[in-house]
């Protein structure tokens, strides 16, 4: 095959499968507790400064990923029993109250590290020989992780026990509280999960981009717009929204370019909107 | 003088311009018409990035056009009246930052303003100011503002372009040329001239290419063109994240060991974000750098560190660009003897100021420059070449 048409191929994969990962905290708690987490790019925000402030501890790469879970799940610990536990079932007020909790994080940013750009150095730099192309390193790592954790959470959501409680509590709390089921401590848990895998993504990317205070706000509109297109609450509404969302974008932006990637994205989002308002893969 | 309070209109302001003019004209040498205007402020309208992706740059931008407002008050302000700074945010929409313009002129009589931020905005505010106040336009931008008394210290093409793409292509041996910019009109304006120094060069442009202004852009595919291409040098009107984004992934690509890119506007800021690992074969061409020589740079650090500590914002030519425009502020308006709208076009003229970067002159409403070509080491720059006196070459007729 072509190198070039090979490394386009690769952007797509790459695309699709990191952004598949950087939203599946928000399908989580978008998805399963129908909460509209406006700060979930925040959360993201969080992982990518851990990877910033573990770096400048001097710390390796990876004391990132302790650091994220202890602050994102304390975080969202307290953020679910504060802000959203009184909220449940009140789409349109966990809109709002996320979106003050979004400011008040990014603030919070601001004023801890600043307001300008930090760069990470890539803890695996270079270009590896990837059949007949170069291409970064890091980025395959990446490709292999999110397609990992995305898979791996999916088979644990459906096998196990947890998962059964979980579904029990979405399709009917009030009954799932009667067969013994801790509804409020299942709905945390949860919540607490969605925050750190957030957290998670935000470590991935860190190496790749600018981290500043508002990078939060390039990932939460994408997030959404994967959900919504893919439809909520099933792995492959996940993966056809990722794909959809980031594989139109790349490999229209591969072929054109990124104007009409774009372009074409928006275009798609309100067709699936318009024509499949529960998205591609509907739920019952 | 009565407080104005209802609107402004064109009789009421050619009204106060006169008594300013006459005021200039006949009672400035007196003692008493000195004491009496002394106890007015001279009130600056500055139109700085204080929200929005381009926030980055407010606290230097601020900072910096206080301390200008420091030094001139302490030597007696504009014509005996000391500076008051209205900092307003010019970060969000055109349509938004001109609203706060119309509104410094009805209710807060601002006597100037001046502007750090983005073109689109610039555009709006000469349409809405519409020569009434005297405007001082600073950052780097496309050239062609010719507006009746808009004043343009910025870097213009000739003076960015030119020397740095004709030292590419004779110095560096550079022959093909990428172009990959944001989709607005600094970008496709500046490219459009360094089209013409590419040919007249006997070099050529192999693709022209832009990304949405404002989306959450990733450079995967656009890299992976570039290095179907394998241009000698790449260049770059990407701004802010963007810049930082591209780079990264480009270097990332590994393309940084064989293809130079020159960026048009690469700051301190902006450096930083792209960081020690991706900044290797990455140049900038400015009028400004916080490490740039000179006794004038000197002094005006010194003067900034004094004033703000150690922990001051991050010194870079967007910020040192509004002390340069307070700077020109006063010379403009004490030559023009007021801020009447003819005799400032007639002052700006052979018009003198120091700027950070020492004395600059004023002709055709834009000023000429010593411009610097630097490249990166790490995450700092390192002045290569110095290009003294670069014209501004724009044409406009004061």
């Amino acid at each position: 095959m072509d190198p070039l048409v090979l490394t386009q191929a690769i952007n797509v994969v790459y695309g699709v499968s990191t952004l598949a990962a950087v939203t599946l905290g928000l399908a989580v708690i978008f998805g399963l507790l129908g909460v509209l987490n406006i700060a979930h790019g925040e959360f993201v925000m969080i992982g990518a400064y851990a990877a910033f402030v573990a770096q400048w501890a001097g710390w390796p790469f990876l004391a990132a990923v302790p650091v994220t879970l202890l602050v994102c799940g304390l975080l969202g610990y307290v953020v679910e029993r504060i802000l959203i536990r009184p909220l449940y079932r009140r789409p349109f007020d966990t809109l709002v109250a996320t979106w003050g909790l979004s400011l008040l994080l990014r603030e919070a940013a601001k004023a801890i590290f600043g307001r300008g750009y930090h760069s990470l150095t890539i803890p695996v730099p270079g270009t590896l020989h990837f059949l007949g192309t170069e291409y970064p390193t890091y980025r395959l790592i990446l490709i292999a992780i999110s397609l990992t954790v995305v898979t791996g959470l999916v088979v644990w959501y459906s096998r196990s026990r947890t998962g059964t409680w979980i579904r029990a509590m979405i399709g009917n709390p009030e009954l799932a509280q009667a067969q013994g089921i801790s509804v409020r401590k299942l709905a945390s848990a949860t919540f607490v999960t969605g925050t750190c895998l957030a957290g998670l993504a935000g470590i991935m990317v860190a190496p790749l981009v600018p981290i500043e205070p508002y990078m939060g706000l390039d990932y939460v509109l994408r997030a959404f717009f994967v959900l919504v297109v893919g439809g909520l609450g099933s792995v492959l509404g996940l993966f056809s929204g990722a794909a959809v969302i980031g594989g139109v974008n790349s490999v229209i932006s591969a072929v054109a370019n990124a104007t009409y990637g774009y372009f074409t994205m928006l275009v798609l989002a309100i067709l699936v909107m318009w024509l499949r308002p529960r998205g591609i893969v509907a739920q019952r | 003088m009565t407080k104005r309070s209802q609107g402004f209109t064109r009789r009421r302001f050619l009204g106060s311009g006169a008594a300013l003019g006459a005021g200039a004209g006949i009672g400035i040498g007196s003692f008493p018409m000195r004491l009496a205007v002394a106890a007015q402020p001279f009130k600056i309208g500055l139109f700085i990035a204080l929200s929005g992706p381009a926030s980055l740059f407010g606290p230097t931008q601020r900072a910096c056009a206080e301390l200008a407002a420091e030094e001139i008050n302490q030597k007696g302000g504009i014509l005996g009246r000391p500076i008051k700074l209205y900092p307003t945010d010019a970060g969000g929409a055109p349509a938004e930052t001109t609203k706060s313009a119309v509104r410094l002129m009805l209710e807060d009589d601002v006597d100037l303003f001046i502007g750090s931020h983005d073109s689109a905005t610039r555009e709006a505010l000469v349409a809405t100011i519409k020569g009434k106040v005297p405007y001082i336009y600073t950052p780097v931008y496309e050239g062609g503002e010719c507006a009746f008394n808009v004043y343009v210290i910025a870097d213009t093409p000739p003076q960015q372009i030119h020397p740095s793409v004709a030292w590419m292509m004779k110095d560096h041996g550079a022959k093909s040329f990428y172009f990959i910019g944001d989709d607005y009109v600094w970008p496709r304006k500046s490219n459009e001239y360094a089209r013409q120094v590419i040919a007249e060069n006997g070099g050529k442009v192999v693709n022209e290419e832009y990304v949405p202004f404002g989306a959450p852009n990733k450079f995967e595919e656009v890299v992976t063109r570039i290095k179907a291409v394998k241009p000698d040098a790449v260049l770059i009107t990407l701004v802010g994240a963007d810049n930082v984004n591209f780079n990264r992934t480009f270097a990332g690509f590994g393309l940084d060991k064989d293809i130079a890119r020159l960026s048009l506007l690469l700051e301190e800021n902006t450096l930083h974000g792209i960081g020690a690992d991706s900044s290797r074969n990455l140049y900038s061409c400015m009028s400004y750098f916080a490490n740039a020589p000179g006794k004038a740079n000197q002094e005006f650090k010194a003067a900034y560190f004094k004033k703000y500590g150690a922990k001051a914002p991050q010194l870079s030519i967007i910020g040192v660009d509004c002390y340069d425009g307070v700077s020109c502020a006063k010379a403009l308006v004490e030559k023009a003897g007021g801020t009447n709208a003819r005799r400032c076009m007639a002052a700006s003229q052979g018009l003198v100021f120091e700027s950070a970067s020492g004395p600059w002159k004023m002709y055709n409403q834009h000023v000429d420059k010593t411009m610097y070509l630097a490249l990166c080491k790490g995450t700092e720059f390192d002045i290569i070449k110095t290009f003294p006196d670069i014209k501004h070459g724009q044409t406009c007729r004061a």
